[in-house]
């Protein structure tokens, strides 16, 4: 017993570096425990890389920080309010229910259409898939050939994949230079046999927005189901379900200062289309996506939609005025800087640069205080460029350098200005070490350099 | 609801700066700070009693989700402080 005391007063004396000594861990918790990134007074140490805080955050297409209201919105359902809403026979599944159906009447409200046609899934992911594997296996009799562009998220892409190893045909329309697809090319591609049109309403890489009224028409003229990936557009720009003519759109809770984990998907119901579920079991969701609903993640989803139905006009305007402030303080010092996409059918949030005459590794190296990507999150893994890019037929080393910009509802003037420094500052370096950037300076083309081959 | 006071609005607006300060995030705080002063001001032409009094309700019931959040995000506040908080 004394033994124990002195033990425990010797344990507190201690300093806490040299607490996990004493009780060093099991075996199985060692090999599942990460490297800790330490806490030096300094800063934070992590990766090898030392930085004095926390970077600023201008990656909003990655995801976006959960806004208040929202997570005032979801903390009841994890602290008290916490029944399954499938539950039938007590209050808590009651409650539940009824926070989930309200909250489907937030997500139906944002984008113009009624309750009864959002299901709530896991993400735009599992609804991107649901909406292409699904509409094409429950229409496999009659209908074996799908549209979509080159420029669709991977998901989209690798579902499309999937088919065409089952046997079904896929065009991808592509893109021209400033990311937007030839509506021609559509209207030439839709054949008789074709069961889907799935385009994605605003790129989460470049930004540009689709001709989403002028693809639905087309596919409203010809009798097809339109599908778009609306993850990126929720919120942002005005989404009407039936402006656009759209038979399946899908919807992500993160992206809209939502929590992860959530998204949503539409399915109209005149004419009503319809599919075959990729999740089986109890019946959940109409049949559509079983498994038991979310409660706080729903009631989260549902709350970042209303509350991005007030805020959509101040929000878009202010993405405006910091986009024009970024690319201006930028280009008021730098030269050789290429917008990757569209400038007029565009989103003012989503800011994709490319610097001529610099390396992207490096770039991003040297900017480790803002918190930028290069390319999307999906990608970034490998070392290839962006598809993307190269589906707008970017030269190789201009989209290796591009860098992707992301501005949301809380991004500050200080903190583009912030940016801005940083960027030009790393530019600038890296362009003084450049031999390339010294031979263009004097005047030399590049492009006809005859490189000897060793 | 009876339409509320000038010196009401006044003392709703300046509760609401000040729960912005109590954030220790820095995009958080900069947010309601920015929002609370360009919603009053778009406000500030409202004629009509009910649509002064709706506002007003609203701007209560932000101040109460402001105030509890506040109280969250402290409790789950990072070691580090953003970059923006501590060069400057």
């Amino acid at each position: 017993m004394a033994s124990k005391i002195i033990a425990s007063t010797v344990r507190r004396s201690l300093s806490p570096k040299l607490l996990p000594l004493i009780r060093p861990l099991s075996t199985a918790a060692a090999a599942a425990a990460p490297a800790e990134p330490y806490d030096t007074s300094a800063g934070i140490s992590m990766k090898g890389v030392k930085i004095s805080g926390r970077p600023l955050y201008l990656d909003m297409q990655a995801t976006s920080p959960v806004d208040p209201r929202v997570l005032d919105a979801m903390l009841p359902y994890f602290v008290s309010q916490y029944g399954n809403p499938h539950s039938r026979t007590h209050l808590y599944g009651w409650e539940s229910d009824e926070a989930v159906e309200a909250a489907r009447a937030q997500v139906a409200g944002l984008i113009n259409a009624s309750p009864k046609e959002i299901v709530f899934t896991s993400g735009a992911t599992e609804c991107n898939n649901i909406s292409v594997k699904g509409v094409m296996h429950f229409y496999k009799e009659k209908k074996k050939h799908v549209i979509t562009t080159q420029t669709e998220h991977k998901c989209v892409l690798d579902s499309c994949r999937h088919l065409q190893q089952e046997g079904f045909d896929v065009t991808y329309l592509p893109v021209k230079s400033d990311g937007l697809i030839d509506l021609n090319d559509l209207r030439n591609s839709i054949r008789s046999d074709t069961g889907l049109v799935s385009v994605m309403a605003v790129n989460n890489e470049i930004g540009v927005i689709q001709p989403m009224e002028e693809i639905g028409e087309i596919c409203k003229e010809f009798g097809v189901p339109f599908h778009t990936d609306a993850a990126q557009a929720l919120g942002k720009i005005p989404v009407d379900v039936n402006k656009w003519n759209v038979s399946l759109m899908s919807l992500s809770g993160h992206k809209v200062y939502g929590p992860k984990g959530v998204g949503a998907l539409y399915m109209r119901r005149r004419p009503r289309i319809r599919v075959e579920p990729q999740m089986n079991g109890g019946g959940q969701e109409r049949g559509i996506r079983s498994g038991t609903v979310p409660t706080p993640l729903v009631v989260g989803m549902g709350a970042a939609c209303e509350i991005a139905m007030k805020e959509m006009e101040y929000d878009g305007k202010r993405a405006v005025k910091l986009k024009d402030r970024l690319l201006n303080g930028i280009r008021d010092r730098l030269d050789g800087v290429v917008v990757n996409g569209s400038t007029e059918r565009r989103y003012a949030g989503n800011l994709n640069l490319s610097f001529a005459y610099v390396e992207g590794e490096s770039l991003l190296m040297g900017l480790k205080e803002v918190a930028v990507s290069s390319g999307s999150a999906c990608t970034s893994a490998s070392l290839e460029p962006s598809y993307v890019l190269r589906a707008l037929g970017v030269d190789e080393d201009m989209a290796h350098t591009s860098i992707r910009f992301g501005i949301g509802r809380f991004t500050t003037e200080e903190e583009i200005d912030k940016a801005i420094e940083l960027t030009v500052n790393q530019v600038e370096k890296l362009r003084e070490m450049s031999p390339l950037y010294e031979m263009v300076k004097e005047g030399i083309d590049i492009k006809s350099i005859q490189w000897s081959q060793h | 609801m009876a339409t509320p006071s000038r010196s009401e609005i006044l003392t709703l607006f300046r509760s609401l700066l000040r729960s912005a300060r109590q954030f220790q995030d820095y995009n958080i705080r900069e947010y309601t700070k920015r929002r609370t002063i360009d919603a009053f001001r778009h406000n500030k032409t409202l004629s009509e009693p009910s649509s002064i009094a709706a506002a007003f309700s609203d701007g209560q019931s932000q101040l109460q989700v402001a105030k509890r959040q506040a109280v969250v995000y402290s409790l789950y506040a990072p070691k580090i402080k953003s970059i923006m908080d501590i060069k400057h």
